[in-house]
């Protein structure tokens, strides 16, 4: 991908050549630490332009600061969320909702979805939840003493969950977990097909659900009301594309890396094992460590900001990778500390975009280290093999293989 | 000692809560009640805990002059803070 032409109005000295897609250690690497790359960014400029640092090759101001990736992401009117990421997979021009919304309609969007999502809504899933992760432990740990755990648990617990909040079967299942991983790691042929394929599946499910109404989250959108008007046909795909795309992915690749960092520390793996109730804050710390979401905005208006001019229609890149890799936020940042306080970490975003799924998310993370690690013996990854990592619009990890014989 | 809510900042994290439901309470979307919470003196280790678990900073730690003057003391006896 050829990048786009650095704009005028950015000044020579501010350039620097890095890129969340591009630079070293963000490529497919066997034992790779992407994390450990981008934090590295902390002894240089807090913001500076990147040349090419989207999927399609446009450059974007990067922040590195946690303090000022709030400051931005808390300011809504200075700094939009509008960029239809997913509908432009496809040439096309909507928003997913909220993600994609500004004030005042987000919050209007927010209200309908967040008591869908509320902690005591969570609190009341957990028993699906837990269930679902039992029965896949149970069964790979009454054949094997080895597995990809990427494969084989993480990502058929967290898109079965999905499916089930969406009121559907497991049986396409890995139908699913293929569209997310071509949308957010394939290339632009296979982006666009998932994209396709995601779009006509929502509005299949949105119709069905109009006319044939049952008690499930489609048929709950499908009947909304916003300012006293029924959703239209693109809010409902808005919501529907951004659920699907949320829920496929980020929730197995956090519970993949906290996986293989446990599997390579056989103390901290004891620790939790014989202490489950450390499991909570120690998920908070993996979250930090290894947060994997950059959230981009475009400036509404010119305005300077810590002494980078960014004018109207700049993108600025605020990734949680770098974030919460930062000195000035937390002590020892590169040191993964399970019992960590004053843990104020960006995994899910901060500002009114937190992540809405969030507190389901970290439902599904704890329960399933719990699970595994009440029901595996003590595992390392398996001799022989290499996870592989990879940085991007979403860090992730593959080819975890665990080994407990 | 006080934490003050600013419940403009409030995003919904429900880390407070997550630490110390029975000092921060949450409304049914999840996001933190209004009004400023007083601590009792047993609960200020978890509220300060909540508190600094903020992702938004929404919730600030306000100690009257006494307390800060006895907590300098205590941290003064004992070599200082670093």
């Amino acid at each position: 991908m050829v990048s786009k032409p650095i704009p005028g109005h950015v000044p020579p000295a501010m350039v620097k050549d890095f890129s969340l897609f591009t630079s070293p250690g963000m490529q497919r690497t066997p034992n790779g630490d992407p994390h450990a790359a981008v934090a590295c960014l902390h002894a240089g400029p807090p913001i500076f332009f990147s040349p090419n640092n989207t999927r399609d090759g446009r450059g974007t101001w990067v922040i590195t600061r946690a303090e000022d990736q709030r400051r931005v992401l808390q300011d809504p009117e200075t700094f939009s969320s509008h960029r239809s990421i997913f509908a432009s997979a496809l040439g096309e021009n909507w928003p997913m909702i909220p993600l994609e919304l500004d004030p005042p309609a987000h919050a209007v969007f927010r209200s309908l979805l967040n008591p869908l999502f509320s902690p005591k809504r969570v609190m009341a899933l957990e028993p699906v939840v837990r269930e679902r992760a039992i029965a896949l432990i149970d069964r790979i740990s009454a054949s094997s003493t080895s597995c990809d755990v990427m494969k084989d648990f993480a990502f058929p617990f967290a898109v079965s969950i999905f499916l089930g909040f969406l009121g559907l079967s497991d049986e396409r299942l890995d139908i699913f977990v293929g569209w997310g991983k071509d949308l957010l790691h394939g290339d632009a042929v296979k982006r666009t097909a998932a994209a396709r394929a995601i779009v006509q599946f929502i509005d299949e499910l949105a119709a069905l659900r109009r006319k044939d109404p049952v008690i499930d989250f489609m048929t709950f959108v499908v009947e909304a009301e916003v300012d006293g008007r029924p959703l239209t046909d693109e809010e409902v795909r808005g919501i529907g594309v951004l659920l699907l795309v949320a829920g496929l992915d980020t929730v197995a690749t956090a519970i993949g890396f906290d996986l293989a960092y446990l599997a390579r520390h056989a103390e901290d793996q004891k620790l939790l094992r014989n202490e489950p109730e450390r499991i909570v804050p120690a998920a908070e710390e993996l979250l930090r460590a290894y947060s994997t979401v950059q959230m981009i905005r475009v400036a509404r208006k010119d305005i300077d900001f810590e002494g980078a001019p960014i004018r109207k229609g700049d993108y600025i890149s605020c990734s949680t990778t770098i974030a919460n890799r930062d000195p000035a936020e937390f002590d020892r940042p590169n040191t993964i500390d399970l019992a960590r306080e004053d843990n104020r970490h960006s995994a899910f975003a901060c500002g009114p975009h937190r992540c809405l799924g969030s507190h389901l998310a970290r439902r599904e993370i704890v329960v399933g280290l719990e699970e595994w690690l009440a029901r595996i013996p003590a595992f390392r990854i398996k001799e022989g093999t290499s996870p592989i990592t990879y940085g991007g619009q979403v860090f992730g990890i593959e080819n975890v293989i665990l080994d407990w014989s | 000692m006080r934490i003050i809510v600013h419940n403009a900042k409030c995003q919904g994290h429900a880390r407070c809560w997550s630490q110390a439901p029975h000092i921060f309470k949450l409304d049914d979307d999840g996001y933190i009640l209004p009004g400023d919470i007083e601590v009792a003196e047993r609960d200020e280790l978890l509220a300060s805990r909540g508190a600094r678990s903020c992702p938004d900073h929404a919730l600030e730690i306000d100690r009257s002059p006494e307390e800060l003057l006895d907590r300098f003391l205590f941290n003064q006896e004992r070599g200082g803070v670093k």
